[in-house]
């Protein structure tokens, strides 16, 4: 399958493709909106960073957390006030934004104002879901469910695209292995890759301890920076990171969340692998070894 | 006697586009009780066939599990070249050409590519001996 290249971006912000031999595209920002001053201020601090760096990327914060493990956690800002919120991160920074949404209805209004909607791995497989996420005619972010198989998420590519969308970003935000513990299956990304679409690595929530600690969920971050070095030298489009100024106040995922001031270190080594990695391809040529004939 | 004359018109076999899973393919042949599919693009053209024993020894060589193997596209695990004969050919030479192959199916392509029926041995072999008069 050739690979598609989608691009992100509409408007008067930054275009960004990712897919096939292009840069590595960054995808991160806060977990959730925690506040418009705080989106703004942590927009402009990765902003920086990707500048330094060369490096296109998309901001992402969340409107609702629809999968917060207890029902006090922090829930959101709402549909309304959360897309005002990245409308000016639009506006402000020219950047693409991205945002998920767990309820189909919620759809036409992500649509309107993201560049890129996410459908949450949790509901990766819902049909109206999906539906909903194609009809917005944005590229839709697909994160892989903990429970699926790399190669079961092509049911739900082709639901995106008999709804008619074929812009399409899967992520491995990693798989069950039994209760509370997540594992990367390196494998899942030329497995998804297979779609034709391009892949990207959720690095942050792939070192999640999910609802391990009984009403939330833990996380290992020390881990972060192997699991990236390992899937941009695998071979990746697009790195997914959530970031914060203060991870241990963040309302949302504070023990898997990047302290921003090891963001330039990550990019910067992700960067690197990426580049290595196309070289190779350029050296060495596409990888075949074995392929099923 | 020609081809045209005997083969099976389209809606008799499975004929599948490009996009169909594997396992689709699979319940397609299951329903027409023939071993063999025809995939093809959005002009009808012969993209390629999938056969009974094109997955059997798939089965002896594929190391995925059933559940990745079965969402794989058809068209992945098919016979992009295969025999074909044309509308206007003999029985004979079809048969002759089944046996050389050691095949029981014949996609029949016009010249142009476009598959418009599909010979299968046994109706052939009633027509040559005379069965069905």
């Amino acid at each position: 399958m050739d690979p598609k290249i989608i691009n992100v971006g509409y408007g008067k912000v930054a275009k960004v493709p990712i897919g096939g031999r292009l840069p590595l595209v960054f995808i991160g920002g806060p977990c959730a909106i925690e506040s418009r001053d705080h989106a703004l201020m942590m927009a402009e601090r990765i902003g920086k960073i990707c500048r330094k760096l060369e490096m296109p990327w998309i901001y992402k914060s969340c409107y609702d957390k629809d999968c917060r493990s207890s029902p006090d956690s922090f829930h959101g800002m709402g549909v309304d006030r959360g897309l005002s919120v990245l409308s000016a991160v639009r506006d402000e920074f020219g950047v693409p934004v991205v945002s998920d949404f767990s309820d189909p209805s919620w759809g036409p209004a992500t649509g309107e104002v993201c560049d890129l909607v996410q459908v949450p791995a949790y509901l990766c497989r819902q049909t109206s879901m999906l539906r909903a996420a194609a009809q917005t005619g944005r590229p839709v972010h697909l994160k892989k469910g903990q429970f699926m198989s790399p190669w079961n998420m092509k049911n739900s590519v082709r639901k995106i695209e008999a709804a008619g969308n074929d812009q399409v970003l899967l992520a491995d935000r990693g798989t069950f292995l039994g209760y509370n513990m997540l594992v990367n299956d390196m494998r899942s990304f030329p497995i998804m890759m297979e779609t034709g679409y391009p892949v990207c690595f959720d690095a942050t929530h792939s070192i999640q301890l999910p609802t391990s600690m009984g009403n939330i969920s833990g996380g290992q971050r020390e881990y972060i920076p192997y699991l990236v070095r390992a899937a941009a030298a695998c071979g990746i489009n697009a790195l997914f990171m959530e970031v914060h100024d203060d991870p241990d106040n963040a309302l949302s995922d504070a023990n898997t969340v990047l302290d921003i001031k090891y963001l330039e270190n990550i990019l910067g080594q992700a960067k690197v692998a990426h580049q290595m990695r196309l070289g190779l391809l350029e050296k060495y040529g596409e990888d075949n070894v074995h392929l099923e004939k | 006697m020609r081809v045209s004359e005997i083969m099976l018109k389209p809606e008799k076999f499975p004929v599948l586009p490009a996009r169909t899973l594997l396992k689709e393919a699979l319940e397609a042949m299951g329903r027409s009780n023939l071993g063999i599919a025809c995939i093809v693009d959005e002009r009808s053209h012969l993209l390629g066939i999938l056969t009974d024993g094109d997955i059997r020894r798939k089965l002896l060589k594929v190391q995925k599990p059933f559940s990745a193997f079965f969402v794989d596209d058809a068209l992945v695990h098919s016979i992009r070249t295969p025999a074909t004969i044309r509308p206007s050919s003999t029985l004979i030479e079809s048969i002759e050409l089944m046996g050389k192959k050691q095949i029981w199916d014949l996609p029949v392509v016009e010249e142009s590519g476009k598959l418009v029926g599909l010979l299968h041995l046994h109706p052939a072999i009633r027509a040559v001996l005379g069965m069905d008069r």
